[in-house]
Parts: structure tokens; C-alpha cells; sequence
């Protein structure tokens, strides 16, 4: 065989290249398919939710808000556990940012509510005396894009395996459904079932009209995206 | 042979020539400069060795002879002696293998870096410190304590002046608002205050054991203001009639059975901390993150507020 490897130039230099990575093959690749599997507690977005993190990335909050926690202890007091690779499962494409002109938001479900993201985006400085963050009024009239969230979940459902209409496990032992619509009609519909929800917690009654009367504006949607980062 | 020698001599001379007219001639030239006389001097060694090196290999192919056993096997014609491992050779080869085998399964594993590793060595050094220096911290520092963490973690809804912003959040400067209290009779609660589930009726299940029915609307309009102002002025008699069962003559709860809905408490204030809350004005989130000396110090500089 070896003989046969030393006339032979092109394969020769095939099994030394194989031989030099095997050492990186066999740490990163079982590594890599490992930390890339959602996490316990990693659960797909729904359509409102996902309609919201297009809000998200329409209005570049990436630009100065960051959704990885490094773990360093001043970000995980401040923060909440740092960030697993694994929770991004579903991220596409992930929003970790690259800057922080505002605080992370990987886990901001956990520590602030609808009512005060509704004050927070109509007037930052009205909670957060001396914040630089701009107001941002016209996600209270502009309407969430449901279609295009629809079409997401359906082909992330597809291509990706999104576990959609699937038990997802939770870290108390329960498992959790995360359904998706069989049409467009009943996307809709989902979606305003759980705008409703958030709409019972906030207080500016023109969107409380909106939701009431079968629409939904942007901020409904970005609301329950950011309750869902925890 | 001489010639040989007369050659590399030739060479040598030639290139230190070059060498110290390329770097010497230059500007500044050798002069104080070590990097450059170094330079200079590993040159020099370099080809001192490389000419002598090379003209022992060229002597050794003009004058050796072929002598030991050939291998059988050729594939391009080019024949190979039989000769026996090198003994040094043979020992690095062998041990490079156990250390490899040490190293795949001992070696790497036990001492490789992990930066999760070296974050929870930081979290527990931080946590030696703070318990080291807070641990035991009572009145006016836990208070002063329990301020910062309150500017951290609990200004961004209840308000630098711990307010509530008009309205965005709780008051923490008074122990409970009138329309609080209304709330809480209406709708009922279940916040775990208590620290464990004990859920108080809503306005259907309270009755007012002086009138013998359900509370009224009137009612709960003079116990909110009743309560609200610290447990006078008009009201006292809906108060000891509905509400003194559960929390007590005074307001001051009892264990396991209603909160002290008269005055703030620290452990009160480290169960909602644990649990969240959600009542009148909104959802509170848990804030469960904070340790325990923290949530003490927020629970005496919240106490502290409205003591005055």
C-alpha cells in the first residue's frame, strides 16, 4: 500500500492532508454540531415574534444594542447567564451586534415588561433620564408584517427543520408547542391572538384600538419579540 | 581537494566583502548599532558553516563507495540499504508516541484552557471578596449598599427618586398607593409576597364580618385611602371588619397568612425581588439574579424610604 502511495503523488498528498486534520477534525466538527443544537429552553419564534424581530432589524437596533453576553462576571450581574452558541438555534441570522452604544438584549424578557418597553420606545429619556436612544413614534401606527414572518416560519419549518407544531423541552421538564399556521388567514389570526395579549398590558389606546380592531402595529410585535429574549 | 578548499576560502572572503560593503558602507554603517552588528555576525557564521558543510558533502560524494545489504523492493530504480534504525532515532520516535498517548488522553483534557473555566474561577474570587467585605454589613452601610444596587437595577422603571415616574411604576416612598389597594380588593392577589403561594380573594370572597356582606364599592374606596395613609383616618372600622383577620389589627401581617401591608419589610421586599409582581400598574419582573446580601440591602434601603 505504501508503495503503491509513493507512486502515486496526488493521493499521497490526499492522505497527508487527511492525516494533518484529523487531529482538528475530530475536536471541532463533534464540537461545532454540538454547541450549534438549541439549547434546553430554546424555543422557535412565533409569528408575532417574528414579525417583531423584523421590526428589529428594520430599525437597525443591532447597530447599537448587542444580543451576546460575554462571560465576564460584570456582564453576567448585569445581564443574567452569559450566552450559549446553542441558544441562536433559531436566530437567522443572528442579531450578536458588534457594538454597544446601548446595553445587550440577549436576555432583556427577563428584566423589563410590555408596559415599560411601551414608554421606553415612545420617549427613552422619559424612564432612562440622559439616554441617547431616539423615540421611535411610528412603530405605534405602522403595521407589523405578518406575510413576510409567515413566509419565514414556513421555510425555516422546510429547509431547516424548525421544530414548528413539535414538542420543544423547557428547562423545568415540560415541553412546549410553539404552533405554526397551516394558511395565511390563520397566520393572522394566531398573530392577533397574541398581539391581544400584549396589547391588554400596555396603555396607549390608539394601539389598544388597532388590536381591537383586527390590526397590529409594529410595536405589538417588537414588544413580543423582546419578551421572548430571556 | 585543494582546490576545494582554495574555492570555499575564495567564497567566503567574497561574501564578507559584499556583506560589509552592503551593511558597513551604508549609512551609519556598523557603528554602536547591535542589531546590525549582530546581523552582521550571524551573516558571517552562516556562511562560514554552509561553505565548509557543503565541501565535506562533496568530498564524501567524490571518494565514498556503496557497501551494505539493498532493500528488495524498488519502485523507480533507486535503491535502499538495509541499515538498522538509528538507536537515538528510535528512542524519540517511541517516546513521541507515549507522550502523544498521555497527552490525547491525560495531557490535553486535564490542562487545556477553558474560558468557562476561567470565568467561574473570576465569579467565585468575586464572591470570596463580597463576602469578605459585605457579608456581615448592617444598618446605615446595607442601606447605603441596598441604594447603589437600587440606582443598578430598580431606577430605570421606579425612578432615580424611587417615584415611579409618574405612575410607570410602585412608589416606593409610601408603603402602598389607594389605587393599589383597590386593585388588590378587586382583583384578588397572588404574588407570592409571602414567599410561597397563599392567595388573597378577590372582592367576591372578602366580607365584612361588621355588616355580615360582601365589601362595597364604598367600602374599599375608605379602606384603600384608609390603608394607603398609613392606617388612619376614616375607614378603620371597613378595615378591622374585612381586612385585620388575615393582616392583622395593625396592618402588620401575619406569618404564613397575609403580608405586613403597613410598612415595607425586607423580607417582603427580597420575595418580590424573588418572584415578581404583578398588580395595579403593571408586571414586575423577578429579579432573582441579585444574591442574598443584595436583596437584603434593597429590602432596608426600600424600608428606609418611607420610615422616614
Amino acid at each position: 500500500m505504501f508503495h503503491w502511495l509513493e507512486k502515486h503523488p496526488f493521493f499521497f498528498a490526499v492522505g497527508v492532508f487527511v492525516v494533518i486534520s484529523f487531529a482538528g477534525l475530530v475536536e471541532i466538527l463533534p464540537n461545532f454540531a454540538q454547541a450549534s443544537r438549541p439549547v434546553i429552553g430554546t424555543a422557535p419564534y412565533s409569528t408575532l415574534e417574528l414579525a417583531g424581530r423584523h421590526v428589529y432589524i428594520k430599525n437597525s437596533c443591532n447597530a447599537c444594542h448587542s444580543q451576546l453576553i460575554r462571560p465576564f462576571k460584570a456582564e453576567t450581574d448585569r445581564y443574567g447567564h452569559y450566552s450559549l452558541s446553542g441558544e441562536y438555534a433559531f436566530d437567522r441570522p443572528f442579531l450578536w451586534g458588534s457594538k454597544r452604544t446601548g446595553p445587550d438584549l440577549h436576555r432583556v424578557g427577563n428584566y423589563r415588561t410590555t408596559d415599560w418597553h411601551e414608554n421606553h420606545m415612545k420617549n427613552p429619556a422619559s424612564v432612562v433620564p440622559g439616554s441617547i436612544m431616539p423615540g421611535y413614534p411610528w412603530m405605534f401606527t405602522n403595521e407589523a408584517d405578518v406575510d413576510t414572518a409567515f413566509a419565514e416560519q414556513l421555510t425555516v419549518a422546510q429547509f431547516f427543520s424548525v421544530p414548528y407544531n413539535k414538542p420543544v423541552p423547557l428547562k423545568d421538564g415540560s415541553t412546549k408547542i410553539v404552533k405554526m399556521a397551516g394558511s395565511v388567514a390563520e397566520a393572522h389570526a394566531m398573530a392577533l391572538e397574541e398581539a391581544k395579549a400584549i396589547a391588554a398590558d400596555m396603555k396607549d389606546q390608539d394601539v389598544k384600538d388597532a388590536v381591537a380592531n383586527g390590526k397590529i402595529p409594529e410595536i405589538v410585535a417588537l414588544i413580543a419579540y423582546l419578551n421572548s429574549l430571556k | 581537494m585543494n582546490k576545494l578548499y582554495l574555492w570555499g576560502i575564495i567564497i567566503v572572503a567574497a561574501m564578507l566583502g559584499f556583506t560589509y560593503l552592503s551593511v558597513g558602507m551604508s549609512k551609519g554603517g556598523l557603528n554602536g548599532d547591535i542589531v546590525n552588528m549582530l546581523a552582521v555576525a550571524g551573516a558571517v557564521a552562516l556562511v562560514i558553516i554552509t561553505v565548509f558543510v557543503v565541501i565535506k558533502y562533496v568530498r564524501q560524494m567524490q571518494t565514498d563507495t556503496a557497501e551494505g545489504e539493498l532493500a528488495d523492493e524498488t519502485w523507480d530504480n533507486i535503491g535502499e540499504y538495509k541499515n538498522p534504525v538509528p538507536f537515538g532515532w528510535a528512542i524519540m520516535f517511541l517516546g513521541t508516541i507515549v507522550w502523544g498517548m498521555w497527552y490525547w488522553v491525560a495531557g490535553y483534557p486535564v490542562n487545556a484552557y477553558s474560558q468557562i473555566g476561567e470565568y467561574n474561577e473570576d465569579v467565585a474570587a468575586h464572591d470570596a471578596k463580597f463576602n469578605a467585605q459585605y457579608a456581615s454589613i448592617t444598618g446605615d452601610r446595607l442601606v447605603e449598599m441596598g441604594e447603589s444596587v437600587f440606582l443598578a437595577e430598580c431606577k430605570v422603571c421606579h425612578g432615580l427618586a424611587a417615584d415611579g415616574i409618574d405612575g410607570k411604576a410602585a412608589n416606593l416612598n409610601v408603603r402602598v398607593e389607594p389605587k393599589t389597594v383597590k386593585w388588590v380588593i378587586e382583583h384578588g392577589s397572588n404574588n407570592h409576597i409571602l414567599g410561597s403561594e397563599m392567595p388573597m380573594p378577590d372582592r367576591n370572597g372578602l366580607f365584612n364580618a361588621n355588616t355580615g356582606a360582601l365589601i362595597t364599592d364604598a367600602e374599599i374606596e375608605a379602606v384603600s385611602k384608609y390603608v394607603a395613609n398609613g392606617m388612619s383616618g376614616e375607614g378603620a372600622d371597613v378595615f378591622a371588619g374585612v381586612c385585620s383577620s388575615c393582616h392583622g389589627a395593625d396592618g402588620k401581617g401575619m406569618e404564613y397568612v397575609a403580608p405586613n401591608i403597613a410598612e415595607f419589610t425586607p423580607t417582603l421586599v427580597t420575595n418580590v425581588l424573588n418572584h415578581g409582581k404583578k398588580g395595579a400598574i403593571g408586571t414586575m419582573p423577578a429579579f432573582a439574579r441579585l444574591n442574598a446580601k443584595q436583596k437584603e440591602a434593597v429590602g432596608a434601603y426600600i424600608t428606609s424610604l418611607s420610615a422616614k
